[in-house]
């Protein structure tokens, strides 16, 4: 006889897709065994909430520790983790992959940005001929938003609600919190844009405008990268994991750092085995299920990692495709100094944790004629304002006409607030030559095989950068203001590298073909029933809109699926 | 001016005396011989963020601080109610930065710690005492100096210690009083800009056009 086990499901990470995954399962009474790579952590004891620059090292900038700054939320992570490398194939582009090793993972120092979506988005193949559509409709997975921006807290409703432009979906009446009132640089980048007959819409961000499950309302200090103690950010440290665990169905098991999806004689998942990170011990777990939700890549290289004689390739992998078909969002931005924002009075621009306001893609019309070089599209995202001074405030005095001495005081008081910022954050078309795979020549500090990235940005990418920043130039200029950075018009030199935008995607996909997909629309692998993947990896296409958001209604999707079949005994 | 005193506080100062300490005991001999020692590390990439500690020895040498307070003053003088730099610790500042072990201060510790030991250099050569003596005008006309000549091999010096003592004086609360920074205060509604603000804002946007 078989032994009992005492886990229904192992998850494989404590980000937006783990975190969501154990919320549902724990509710759904399964007893549930978390394992996260990193230590634990908690936002309420451990944010630097309204501490100033001027108490930080170097008051607060990035350096190789903490690349995002000294209060950045992110534990034992970055763009490098000591002892865990990974390589680019020095015949292509560089990628950057950046990765937190803590509870929660991403979450705590997220965008926040949470945009549904589109009705286009999921059937992109079939508008242009490029790339795949999804296994799924917007319709299908509208619900399963409703659900997830309830659970989330999503702002972006109110007076500025309702904006029904085109591939941009709105939610239900009574699910967005209410936006907060536009910041002055915000009322200005508005009428800009709209000059260009460019419309702008309320951001939608996880920050909560009224309190809700014992998280307080955002009381609009304290710059949201740090974490949030007040729990009006969305962490799953916060919102998600605490709840799984007063169920008692859910164990989180920090430190452990999971290599293989093991498997059992009857081409089941029989559970994973991991590296306690402090003491080096190799330990086995096994549960009735598995989820891998450790990122995008990293999904892709538990798989790649867990090779058997049945999946030589590595577990899941009979398609060939894992690892393939990695994406992330199309970066550029400019900067500009507007001398109409000098000498404006003081005023509080502090608000909610980024901008109030986002410009959402307008050109379908000009795409649809055939009029622009690339396929898809780009949000724009703003910023600017008299923000909590840090080291950069110091580039005001360039604009200064007094160098030192007296009078400078009164200049770097005019100039401040008169700068902003603008960022492009676009769709970028899968393509044969981004994808991960194992390096088979370099181990990590535990002996794990290591990833190595293979990217290349198309014309369509870097086309697209540029009219990023063409459209960024022209509103600086309609505003009577100078750029000051993102100057260049070629797309190449203005595109971020592959991965440096955080949304890498992809390396698992779903789809409706076993031959060229690693899982169903459930999340469930093709080739092993009790595993599911329900992160990053699992996306087919990255749409302009951050990926978290529809990460996470994605795994609140595929978990209920995954309880419901393990109730009826299908896995 | 009376000399400057550093307004380290006692947490930061037993910090470097146990790392100074320990890299003593671990540090080969042949160290001793620089004017600094230089702790190997950073704060490491899981510090705590509610007691921030800057782990790494000082090395800029009496002289060389007093030159640099000096030197904040002429670039943003006091102007009652804001504190002069050097009220407030920004020497300090650019000391914790050209002593950090990071890579992106290494330029700087090399063109700050050249170009105090220049300026006190050349004021003894020009004015027959060092810069933190030499007098007021004095002071303020080799500022002048490398402010305005763009060619000068020390403007790019004072580039980049204007550009560290700003960045050190408007981090700071005295510095937010002086720029008019309102934030980081926490509100039950955020209000956005008020009317008459936003009615300036109306009215420059009409003249543009927009």
């Amino acid at each position: 006889m078989k032994q009992p086990t005492p886990y229904d499901v192992i998850i494989v990470g404590s980000g937006a897709g783990g975190g969501m995954s154990a919320y549902v399962l724990a509710k759904k009474g399964l007893k549930v065994l978390m394992l996260e790579a990193g230590r634990d952590y908690k936002p309420e004891e451990e944010t630097p909430m309204f501490n100033t620059n001027d108490e930080a090292p170097l008051r607060g900038v990035s350096t190789p520790d903490k690349p995002f700054g000294y209060y950045d939320a992110t534990v034992d992570g970055g763009w490098t983790v000591p002892g865990e490398p990974y390589t680019s194939d020095p015949g292509g582009e560089e990628f950057l992959w950046w990765r937190p090793r803590m509870l929660g993972g991403r979450t705590n120092h997220w965008g926040r940005i949470s945009l549904r979506f589109g009705e286009y988005d999921f059937k992109p193949y079939s508008r242009d001929g490029l790339g795949v559509d999804w296994p799924i409709s917007y319709e299908e997975l509208a619900p399963w938003y409703d659900k997830t921006e309830e659970i989330v807290g999503v702002t972006g409703g109110g007076i500025y609600h309702g904006a029904n432009l085109e591939n941009t979906p709105d939610s239900p009446p009574g699910i967005l919190h209410n936006t907060p009132n536009r910041r002055l640089h915000e009322i200005m980048l508005a009428r800009g844009f709209e000059s260009m007959g460019i419309p702008v819409a309320p951001m939608r961000a996880a920050v909560i405008q009224k309190p809700m499950n014992g998280r307080a309302a955002c009381f609009y200090a304290t710059a949201c990268g740090r974490g949030c103690s007040i729990k009006a950010m969305f962490q799953t440290t916060t919102v998600l994991i605490p709840p799984a665990l007063e169920t008692g169905n859910l164990e989180v098991v920090t430190d452990a750092m999971v290599y293989t999806v093991d498997m059992g004689k009857d081409n089941r998942a029989k559970g994973v085995t991991y590296i306690d990170r402090h003491t080096g011990d190799h330990k086995t777990v096994t549960a009735n299920a598995v989820v891998l939700a450790a990122s995008a890549a990293e999904s892709a290289r538990i798989l790649l990692n867990s090779k058997t004689g049945k999946y030589p390739d590595g577990v899941a992998n009979s398609s060939g495709t894992v690892g393939k078909y990695l994406m992330d969002t199309v970066g550029a931005s400019s900067a500009g100094h507007i001398p109409i924002l000098e000498g404006m009075p003081a005023r509080n621009d502090d608000g909610m944790g980024g901008a109030h306001i986002y410009v959402p893609w307008w050109g379908y019309g000009q795409q649809a004629r055939g009029e622009l070089p690339f396929p898809r599209g780009y949000h724009v995202e703003v910023g600017g304002g008299q923000r909590m001074p840090g080291m950069g405030i110091a580039e005001l005095a360039n604009h200064s006409s007094v160098p030192f001495g007296k009078g400078l005081r009164q200049e770097m008081r005019r100039q401040y607030g008169a700068d902003i910022y603008l960022a492009g954050r676009g769709e970028m078309i899968p393509n044969d030559d981004c994808y991960a795979e194992i390096d088979s020549d370099l181990k990590d500090r535990f002996g794990i095989p290591v990833l190595r990235f293979h990217w290349k940005w198309a014309d369509y990418e870097i086309n697209q950068a540029a009219h990023m920043r063409r459209t960024f130039h022209e509103l600086i200029d309609r505003l009577g203001g100078t750029v000051t950075r993102g100057t260049g018009t070629d797309g190449r030199e203005a595109i971020a590298k592959g991965g440096e935008i955080i949304h890498e995607v992809g390396c698992a996909r779903m789809g409706a073909d076993t031959r060229t997909s690693v899982v169903n629309k459930w999340g469930q692998t093709w080739d092993v029933k009790n595993l599911f993947v329900l992160d990053g990896a699992i996306l087919p296409s990255n749409p302009d809109k951050n990926p978290t958001l529809t990460i996470m209604a994605l795994a609140m999707r595929g978990a209920t699926y995954l309880a419901d079949e393990a109730r009826k005994g299908n896995l | 001016m009376t000399p400057y005193v550093s307004k380290i506080d006692r947490r930061t100062a037993l910090k470097w005396l146990s790392a100074a300490a320990a890299t003593l005991l671990t540090a080969p001999q042949i160290a001793r011989a620089r004017t600094y020692v230089k702790t190997p590390t950073g704060y490491g990439t899981d510090p705590d963020m509610l007691n921030p500690t800057s782990p790494w020895d000082r090395i800029m040498t009496e002289r060389q601080l007093q030159v640099a307070a000096v030197m904040t003053d002429i670039i943003l003088p006091e102007e009652p109610p804001h504190p002069a730099p050097s009220m407030i610790g920004v020497p300090d500042f650019i000391n914790e930065w050209v002593s950090s072990p990071y890579e992106q201060t290494q330029d700087d510790q090399k063109i700050i710690l050249d170009g105090l030991d220049w300026i006190d250099a050349e004021a003894k050569r020009r004015f027959s005492a060092g810069y933190a003596e030499c007098g007021h005008d004095a002071q303020v006309t080799m500022m002048a100096d490398i402010a305005t000549d763009t060619d000068s091999t020390y403007h790019r010096f004072f580039d980049r210690f204007r550009t560290l003592t700003l960045g050190g004086y408007y981090t700071t609360p005295a510095g937010f009083e002086d720029i008019g920074y309102l934030g980081n205060v926490p509100m039950e509604h955020y209000p956005g800009p008020a009317d008459d603000i936003k009615a300036m804002l109306e009215e420059r946007m009409k003249k543009i056009g927009i």
